[in-house]
């Protein structure tokens, strides 16, 4: 999230789109409730009705898998009616900058921007670049007139999105899709601003990442990016997954999200070179440019006083992908499920159900020597062995089953969609022989440990060379009791001697105290800092130790909700991403009613949230631009650095109904990794993609004629297995169902409460039928097409031995985005069938 | 009980039919009190009062009306010729109330707690009200036929006592009766939302008393007729046409009032545009109220017994449908479909079949038929 | 009967905030230590299908077509804590109880199961435990009295994400009721659903949505229903007087020839 949940109620016009947070996450529509009863309008786009659809004022139905298309006609309408915010767009992003004049689009080639590769599926990005000027800064028209700039690109590229051809992809009708474009557009006025928030029916498709991308340009169009009530805002799916991504929980990057070593980056040199991006604008303030002290600072925190210049940090002990090495989920389990893979930890999760394809996962993990299985509960994952279909004596997989205890059962913080880091204390010691996580690792650690210093091994050192100080140690050097606290202080990091600016000589940080920012982290050893992102969450202040997010400040000077001294939220308590682009150049606020900073010219400083960076305002010789992250300081209307495209281009998804793209002859996104048979015929073999027969798809085959999309419900949590085995919970949502429209229930014969068996090319499941108003069939290039739905949270387990229905991703498909590899499992084709 | 003093020639026929049902409803009884409401009724959270408050108590109770209406007639308004029947009446009557209570302790969902409102008092409720009227009335009856086992056990000093308190017993008895007659439609007071308009009316207490006081006539005369058939006496046609002239007054009055009600509340209409209502209300109407006028105002009906049985049967089954109609539509508000369980039909059933066995036995080893005295 | 609108809790309930979430109806069975009964996806997500001895409140899923256009109301259902309640004057043994601080409160102790309360009661709350031989309950929402005796909001409310609820004093909650309606013209429904129906309830509701299309029950005359049986009840002194004197009067004028009191019932002189 850019913004934060309170900050939905600053918000003129919200626009929820691939989300239901009504039902998914019910607090945040408090925040959406405020914003409704001081006028402000709230728009739901979704394939049906949903909970959040019954508070709109404006609901837009859509066929699963087309929000490119409607939000191109959002970019079209935008720039057809002027409706942009022309000095935001031209002074804080990329719009006026010149292209390369050899960069061509999927207007000029059916479908396909310059460079592709067909062999490779991957793209030569070498013509999607800005001509550069004698400094070697991007050439700029602030005029946005010059056929190469990015906004006349901008332009041309969703020319081809009218209104005429965006409703006969997506179904939605045309006069729906106007009253959308008219609110949300109405946000383009400086004091205006207008909010997006996504969940997973915006990720979860193999165009995942360029919906996101989509609405991001729209955001800049209308200048809503780092505003009050604006931004981009990713509604997590569970509490702390933020949390888990900040602290590298993903195969691609380390805490502080920097990126996972490569073999080909043989030291700390070389990884810092690499990654750490340059510009010559002295305005960019390039945050990255600190790459070093970051990735220096984390060595030392994990490997102490093991991390010596002389022993380049430890950087050779970290562990590195081979070159071009995907270990995401799908590849993972298809690794899996080839038999590469002796062992696995299902911490936390439930992949038997959770994860796209889950009949193929369910094989995969009967592949494996052995699998840890660490849940609060037994899961279908633990018992993949004695599931359906499945004979015990076939599986030779050893599982352990390690409880875990809950959330409440232990201290620690958890970091939410704001990216706010709350401290929460334990309720109740651990049930039974139940373990904190952080106990499961501790003791998994030390006894790996004890084997490698028995046992010495391949390559002991990243784990003998270790930091490991979270608490008391026994006569054998294992922790007894791990305490959160220091793991939180490590994560902040110290001063690891005293510590000097570098240029003006004054003392940052006293040695041995906690980091107070990660301004101070140094890339010469002195500091430490497990997380930079996370420096100052647990720091030294005025000589005491100050845990940041255990505070509960109420306090709200600015009145936007901001609640500076509630916990603590990363970078530096910043709680607007962007908000240096809340204000014009000369820092005044776009919206003087909803300042989010504002520059006090008189004692020369910036007021209200932490700003973007110290600097003054952009229009002053030190001034700097506001998206620092960006190595041009500027937001990216084009944007080179994804997979696919530098403009997002509407594919459909790798099952469809049609026969052919509407827009171009491109049927799905060209990039993708396909596990399966070729591009457009279903008929091809395994073999050519690399995949198994469990990876087969069917795109508009009469076998499979309706589009199904995945989702949860308010009364169960993920895949349920917290929620199936509550009576209370269960009782609301008992049994597996699908959603359809009545046209297709009387099409079928099917009554409400009928026992339905749903089937894809993967697999099939029991549902039980909800025959609602709230599902309509959509007309869709001339012909009809049925949109089904099913919830995700079943399984075979509990209740009743799957006679209530198993797991729809036994359903969902083998394939991911372009990008992230997240699987589609929002848009895909299924047939149903009274059971 | 060879050597028992009769009154009757003992009856066989039909005896061990009634053995049987009772002792079939006692078991049904056994089943409820062990598995509950739930497992042994149709009823449910959206029919909480189903057959045995429809049969057992609202219209037990309205059967058993004869002994108020009989005793006033005899020793209020001192219509001699109705003596005779008094007690058989009050015998009917003591009767119809114990099985009223019996039926009620099964009902109710806690039966050890029966007692609870003869100590817990919520003078408000007019539950509360008809628990003590019963109470008391059926304490009364009990006094009022008490002189039948005083006179065949020859305790001569009692029975001078209780004669002694004949009239304050009769004028107790109809007063508790108006009392808690009229009380069983003032349950329904409080549901005008609920209660369909054909029944619903702020009158409910006095139509429900005055049909009482019809059916305990008609009652007394069906009763007075199988009871003559069945012991093999004289048929009292000349009481039986006074109970048709009485019964057929009563139910014109009712028949006026239930009309002027309507029409005063302007509901006329709804007698034919209330769907199944209408079908229920016209049915109760026709067979219960307007059809036994048309056969009591003719003579030869009247002077005939089979005539008299005829109409008083419909009066009885008419007057049983009103009490079912009024409980059943004050509950269809939610849609659900009711239909008596196995085990209520059966113990409602044993309960009937409890009454006619104790009034056989009663009438045979009592002297409830004036002149029936034998040795 | 303590019915002061000043000492009396009260709630108000804005349907227009509801989001169908259901957290209230799970705070509740939490609170109140309820079980859970087998249910099915019946083609709603009404769930349980109705309130039960269980179930003290739930959220009514209400699906329309309106203008072709799907519309979807949640509407809370649990009892209204009637000022005067029609359960309580129904009670034979005062089993159900209004306290002062607004909650309709149930005596196990003192119940008996006539479960004439559940025909009284004009908005179809109280439930049975159907399932228990001997010692069944009769059940319904408590207005968490315990918790407001310890000055906390009730559960459900508690929980509420949306603040569809609001506590407070029944005059307060009301008069925040009328500002709403004033304050936001046609936005809502005319009317304070429950500030008159039966008489006045603790809890009020204002929509959006016509009431009689949401399952509310519109028929319920404004009216304290025990009221009605009460003008019958207090005639009983009169008529017990005027029985036994006309009775007796009668008696002595009809039977003024044969020496009264000689005859006893049932037997032939």
């Amino acid at each position: 999230m850019t913004n934060h949940w309170n900050d939905f109620k600053n918000s003129d016009v919200i626009l929820v789109m691939g989300a239901n947070p009504a039902e998914n996450h019910p607090v945040s529509m408090k925040w959406v409730m405020r914003a409704k009863e001081k006028g402000a309008k709230f728009i739901v786009v979704d394939p049906r009705y949903t909970r959040s659809a019954a508070q709109a004022d404006l609901f837009v139905p859509m066929r699963s898998g087309t929000d490119i298309p409607i939000l191109g006609g959002l970019i079209k309408y935008i720039i057809d009616n002027k409706l942009y915010f022309r000095d935001y767009l031209a002074s804080y992003t990329n719009a006026s900058f010149l292209v390369n004049p050899d960069f061509k689009g999927p207007g000029e080639l059916n479908g396909l921007f310059s460079g592709y590769d067909i062999e490779g599926r991957k793209y030569d990005k070498a013509t999607w670049s800005f001509q550069m000027d004698e400094n070697g800064l991007p050439k700029k028209d602030p005029g946005l007139s010059n056929p190469n700039c990015v906004f006349q690109l901008l332009k041309k590229h969703y020319s081809r999105y009218t209104l005429d051809v965006v409703s006969d992809i997506s179904g939605s009708p045309k006069d729906k899709l106007e009253a959308f474009y008219k609110m949300y557009a109405s946000t383009g006025r400086p004091d205006k601003a207008g909010t997006v928030l996504y969940a997973m029916g915006w990720t979860q498709h193999t165009v995942g990442t360029q919906n996101i991308r989509a609405m991001t340009i729209i955001q800049f169009l209308l200048g809503n990016m780092g505003v009050a009530g604006g931004g981009v805002n990713a509604l997590r799916g569970e509490s702390n997954v933020q949390g888990s991504t900040d602290h590298g929980i993903l195969f691609h990057i380390l805490p502080g999200y920097l990126p996972a070593p490569r073999a080909s980056w043989s030291d700390l040199a070389t990884y810092i070179e690499k990654n750490t991006p340059k510009t010559k604008d002295p305005k960019s303030l390039n945050w990255w440019s600190n790459r070093g002290k970051y990735i220096t600072s984390y060595l030392k925190a994990i490997y102490g006083g093991k991390a010596t210049k002389e022993s380049d940090f430890g950087y050779a002990w970290l562990p590195k992908l081979d070159e071009g090495m995907n270990l995401s989920w799908l590849m993972l389990f298809d690794a899996m499920f080839k038999g590469k893979y002796e062992g696995f930890f299902a911490w936390g999760q439930n992949p038997a159900c959770s994860g796209s394809n889950a009949g193929k996962v369910r094989k995969a993990l009967g592949k494996l020597k052995w699998m840890v299985n660490v849940n609060l509960f037994d899961n279908e994952t633990g018992s993949f062995w004695k599931g359906p279909d499945v004979d015990p004596k076939d599986i030779q997989t050893e599982v352990f089953q390690l409880p875990a205890c809950s959330s409440v059962e232990k201290e620690g913080s958890i970091t939410n969609s704001s990216r706010l880091a709350q401290w929460r204390v334990k309720a109740i010691d651990p049930i039974g022989q139940s373990k904190s996580d952080a106990e499961i690792v501790n003791e998994l650690y030390f006894r790996v440990r004890k084997l490698y210093q028995k046992e010495g091994g391949a390559f002991p050192a990243p784990i003998l060379n270790l930091t490991w100080d979270y608490g008391r140690k026994n006569a054998e050097g294992k922790v007894e009791e791990v305490n959160t606290h220091l793991v939180a202080r490590e994560i902040n990091g110290y001063y690891l001697e005293d510590v000097f600016d570098k240029k003006t000589g004054k003392q940052l940080g006293k040695k041995g105290e906690l980091c107070a920012s990660f301004a101070h982290l140094q890339d010469d050893g002195t500091t430490s800092s497990g997380n930079w992102i996370y420096a100052q969450s647990y720091m030294h202040k005025d000589g005491k130790i100050v845990n940041m997010m255990a505070r509960r400040g109420k306090a709200d000077p600015t009145g936007l909700g901001l609640y500076p001294e509630w916990a603590w939220a990363w970078p530096v308590n910043r709680r607007i991403l962007y908000n240096r682009a809340s204000v014009d150049v000369n820092g005044n606020p776009w919206n003087p009613r909803k300042a989010v900073i504002k520059w006090n010219a008189a004692e020369s400083k910036w007021e209200g949230d932490i700003p973007d960076g110290p600097a003054p305002p952009m229009a002053q010789e030190k001034g700097t631009y506001p998206f620092i992250m960006k190595p041009d300081g500027v937001g990216s209307v084009f944007g080179p650095g994804l997979a696919d495209g530098p403009f997002p281009e509407h594919y459909e998804a790798l099952e469809c109904p049609l026969q052919e793209n509407v827009l171009s002859k491109q049927r799905i996104n060209p990039t993708v990794k396909l596990f399966f048979g070729i591009t457009d015929a279903a008929t091809a073999g395994a073999a050519e993609g690399g995949g198994s027969a469990e990876d087969i798809f069917f795109s508009c085959d009469t076998r499979y004629p309706y589009v199904a999309t995945t989702y949860r419900v308010s009364e169960h949590w993920q895949t349920g297995v917290m929620t199936r085995h509550q009576p209370w919970q269960l009782e609301m949502v008992p049994q597996q169902f699908i959603e359809m429209s009545p046209e297709l229930a009387k099409e079928k014969g099917i009554q409400n409460g009928d026992k339905m068996k749903v089937a894809s090319g993967r697999g099939s499941i029991i549902a039980f039928a909800v025959v609602t108003d709230r599902f309509q069939p959509f007309k869709v290039a001339g012909s009809t097409v049925h949109q089904v739905g099913l919830p995700w949270c079943f399984g075979w387990q509990y209740p009743l031995h799957g006679r209530q229905g198993d797991s729809s991703n036994l359903l969902t498909p083998t394939i991911g985005d372009a990008n992230t590899m997240i699987p589609e499992t929002k848009a895909f084709m299924v047939n149903v069938e009274k059971a | 009980m060879a050597n028992m003093k009769t009154y009757a020639e003992p009856q066989p026929r039909g005896m061990r039919l009634l053995y049987i049902l009772v002792g079939v409803g006692i078991l049904a009884a056994l089943y409820r009190f062990t598995f509950g409401l739930g497992a042994s009724t149709n009823m449910g959270d959206d029919v909480p009062w189903g057959l045995w408050v429809a049969v057992d108590v609202l219209s037990g109770v309205a059967l058993a009306a004869g002994g108020f209406t009989i005793t006033a007639a005899v020793y209020i308004f001192n219509m001699k010729k109705y003596r005779a029947i008094v007690r058989p009446a009050i015998l009917t009557a003591f009767i119809g109330y114990v099985v009223v209570i019996i039926g009620l302790v099964i009902d109710i969902g806690k039966p050890f707690s029966f007692w609870h409102p003869l100590v817990m008092w919520q003078y408000k409720s007019v539950m509360f009200e008809v628990v003590w009227c019963i109470t008391l009335y059926t304490t009364v009856l009990a006094l009022e036929f008490a002189p039948a086992f005083l006179e065949r056990f020859k305790m001569d000093g009692l029975l001078k006592v209780l004669k002694f308190f004949t009239y304050p017993l009769v004028i107790a008895g109809i007063t508790l009766s108006f009392l808690h007659q009229s009380s069983l439609g003032a349950f329904f007071l409080i549901v005008p939302a609920k209660l369909h308009a054909l029944w619903y009316s702020p009158f409910i207490p006095y139509l429900f008393y005055i049909s009482a006081i019809a059916l305990g006539l008609a009652m007394v005369a069906v009763e007075s007729v199988l009871a003559a058939r069945t012991f093999k006496r004289p048929q009292e046609t000349e009481i039986l046409a006074g109970l048709s002239k009485g019964a057929m007054i009563t139910l014109s009055i009712y028949l006026a009032m239930k009309i002027a009600d309507l029409a005063l509340a302007g509901e006329l209409g709804l007698i034919l545009t209330s769907g199944a209502a209408s079908v229920f209300f016209l049915l109760e109407l026709l067979i219960g109220v307007i059809a036994p006028i048309a056969l009591y105002a003719q003579k030869k009906v009247r002077e005939s017994v089979n005539g008299v049985l005829l109409a008083s049967s419909l009066v009885v089954a008419g007057t049983v449908m009103n009490r079912f109609n009024v409980n059943f539509f004050t509950q269809a508000g939610t849609g659900t479909f009711y239909f008596p369980a196995l085990w209520e039909i059966l113990v409602t059933v044993g309960l009937i079949a409890l009454a006619v066995l104790a009034y056989r036995l009663a009438a045979t080893y009592l002297p409830v038929f004036h002149g029936t005295e034998r040795t | 009967m303590a019915n002061n609108n000043s000492t009396s809790k009260g709630v108000l309930v804005d349907l227009t905030r509801c989001i169908g979430c259901r957290g209230c109806q799970v705070a509740c069975k939490s609170w109140n230590e309820r079980s859970a009964k087998p249910t099915f996806m019946h083609g709603t997500f009404t769930n349980p299908p109705k309130l039960n001895s269980e179930t003290y409140t739930h959220i009514n899923f209400v699906e329309k077509t309106v203008q072709d256009e799907p519309v979807w109301h949640f509407i809370k259902d649990q009892c209204m804590h009637c000022k005067d309640p029609a359960c309580a004057s129904a009670c034979p043994v005062g089993a159900l109880t209004k306290s002062p601080s607004g909650p309709v409160a149930y005596h196990y102790d003192r119940c008996i199961g006539c479960r004439y309360c559940m025909i009284a009661c004009p908005f179809q709350i109280p439930k049975y435990e159907w399932e228990k031989s001997l010692f069944p309950w009769v059940r319904k929402c408590t207005f968490c009295s315990e918790r407001i005796a310890n000055n906390l909001v009730p559960a459900c409310i508690k929980v509420c994400p949306t603040q569809v609820m609001q506590f407070g004093a029944l005059d307060e909650v009301t008069a925040e009721a009328q500002k709403r309606l004033k304050n936001s013209p046609g936005k809502y429904v005319d009317h304070i659903y429950g500030k008159d129906e039966a008489g006045g309830t603790a809890w009020l509701y204002i929509s959006h949505v016509p009431f009689e299309q949401i399952g509310l029950n519109t028929k319920i005359p404004a009216q304290r229903l025990p009221d009605l049986t009460w003008a019958s009840l207090n005639k009983i002194p009169a008529a017990v007087g005027g029985f036994v004197v006309g009775l007796s009067l009668i008696a002595w004028f009809r039977n003024r020839g044969n020496g009264s009191g000689q005859s006893s019932p049932g037997k032939e002189k």
